[in-house]
């Protein structure tokens, strides 16, 4: 059975597992307790890069078939502070290939996806590579919206053998991650075809 | 890296304007340094050590003006063209003008909270540009107290280059969104912009006729901008796989010195002398690793670090 938040506070208030010692109706105390649970740090900042492109292709699908590398699949969704959805972002992201190269000349591992209004992306991609001038595997994005500051960051991969499996000890050996959020778990997921590594990257974004 | 860059870049100029080279001075350095930063006045060395310290030493004494240690997190350091001031900017957004000769106490101020990574004196070294990373670029007045004039702002990102006009009535600053935008200095509105660029510009540099702007990046060429129009004239030929780090043109203004970093970071960076009439190019090749190098006097110097001795030379 689920409760509503007034109507869980409300059965606890009454058989004394909860002591109100407060004015507030109910309603308003779960109301307020809602929001405090639904509100969300912004992404922390990772830097842009020296490789951004303007004008990258609108698609969610960065690999080709025959692309050498494991295939990543990153999904998420773009809320604000609060825990609202934000409607109308723009999600830029680029990578490496798999060989830790960026496509200078085109737009290989280069999009643009539009969440829309339930503010969900997924792209799919494979695992950069590493490259002399960086340590960790990373994706970049570039994220804007209406009312919103623009959003720049980095996504990591727990999984990289730079971490030697301890990303909360060793996250701090690429010097570009300002945040241990930014090093994000990786599922693997296998069907008949293939294994893909699947992430998980919620973008939040602050309002202007 | 930027500094391995202008060290390559004056090695450039060495080997094409020079024939010879006596040696001026040996200096012992406090630490292994792979490269360092000689002051305009051949006075003063900035050295950075492997350890990540950074040592500011008198010339050819050795003896130490100035050290930062590496939880000091200096990050970019540039020389007033006159070398009267050293500026140097950390990680936690604060710049330091250091006093490069006499004794004046140095200034210290907190321009941003996010790492300064780019630096740029106007020539008469009384205007400092500051650059934090993905943050609007700042112009500083630098009078008894330094005064932010004006702040220069980005669609995203942070300034990547900037470079003023020998009449010093423009400024040209490329950001990490792709554009090029041109300021008045006297009122720092925005007078023109250049969208053309789907790629970073990460060097810029006027000629000296004032005329053209020449700008170069991650799409591995030169490009040749109309200053007063701000529109493209034309494009020198790409360098495969490189980005355009470093652009100056030499003093016969007929050529342009141009470093290139490898895109994928497993090459050293390389040095181009074009002409600028004809688009063509010659590599340099270098015998020696140089470390260091700046104009002193109207002469070229170049330093060679060895262990902890490093030698300085001055171009013929």
């Amino acid at each position: 059975m689920n409760f509503t938040r007034r109507e869980l506070l409300e059965r606890c208030a009454a058989f004394g597992a909860v002591t109100l010692v407060t004015s507030m109706p109910l309603l308003v105390l779960a109301t307020e307790w809602d929001e405090a649970e639904k509100k969300r740090q912004p992404t922390p900042f990772c830097e842009l890069g020296p490789f951004y492109k303007r004008k990258a292709p609108n698609t969610s699908m960065m690999r080709v078939p025959g692309d050498s590398g494991m295939p990543l699949a990153v999904s998420g969704v773009v809320y604000n502070t609060r825990g609202e959805v934000v409607p109308n972002a723009k999600v830029e992201i680029w990578q490496t290939d798999n060989a830790g190269h960026y496509d200078i000349e085109g737009y290989r591992y280069r999009a643009v996806v539009e969440p829309g209004a339930k503010g969900s992306y997924a792209v799919e991609s494979v695992m950069p590579g590493h490259y002399p001038t960086r340590v960790c595997q990373h994706v970049h994005y570039l994220t804007t919206a209406p009312g919103h500051k623009t959003l720049i960051t980095q996504l990591y991969f727990a999984t990289d053998p730079v971490f030697d499996g301890n990303p909360d000890k060793n996250y701090t050996r690429d010097p570009l991650i300002s945040s241990r959020e930014l090093v994000r778990p990786v599922m693997i997921k296998s069907d008949p075809k293939q294994i893909i590594a699947a992430v998980n990257f919620d973008l939040v974004m602050e309002t202007l | 890296m930027c500094q391995l860059i202008t060290t390559a870049f004056v090695l450039l100029g060495a080997l094409s304007t020079f024939g010879s080279s006596k040696p001026v001075a040996k200096v012992q350095l406090p630490c292994d340094s792979s490269y360092q930063d000689l002051s305009p006045s051949g006075t003063q060395l900035v050295v950075h050590c492997k350890d990540h310290s950074v040592h500011v030493v008198n010339v050819p004494e050795g003896t130490e003006r100035r050290v930062f240690s590496a939880d000091q997190h200096a990050n970019s350091f540039l020389y007033s063209q006159d070398g009267s001031w050293l500026a140097v900017g950390f990680e936690n957004g604060t710049v330091e003008l250091v006093r490069g000769q006499g004794t004046a106490q140095s200034k210290r101020w907190k321009a941003s909270s996010r790492r300064i990574d780019m630096l740029y004196f106007f020539p008469d070294g009384k205007t400092l540009v500051v650059g934090p990373v993905d943050s609007p670029a700042q112009i500083w007045e630098l009078g008894d107290t330094p005064a932010l004039r004006a702040s220069l702002p980005f669609e995203f990102g942070g300034l990547n280059a900037c470079a003023v006009s020998p009449d010093g009535k423009l400024l040209v600053a490329a950001g990490d969104d792709t554009v090029l935008r041109w300021y008045d200095t006297a009122t720092w509105k925005k007078t023109l912009e250049n969208r053309e660029f789907l790629l970073e510009t990460f060097a810029l540099t006027f000629t000296p006729d004032g005329k053209h702007v020449l700008a170069g990046g991650a799409d591995s060429r030169i490009t040749v901008i109309d200053a007063a129009t701000g529109r493209e004239v034309r494009q020198f030929p790409p360098e495969a796989d490189s980005s355009v780090a470093f652009i100056d043109v030499l003093g016969d203004k007929q050529h342009v010195a141009t470093v290139y970093f490898d895109n994928a970071g497993e090459k050293p960076p390389h040095e181009l002398l074009w002409d600028i009439a004809t688009a063509k190019s010659a590599a340099l090749k270098t015998d020696v690793p140089l470390t260091c190098g700046a104009v002193v006097g109207g002469k070229l110097w170049v330093c060679s670090a060895e262990g902890k001795t490093l030698t300085m030379s001055q171009c013929e």
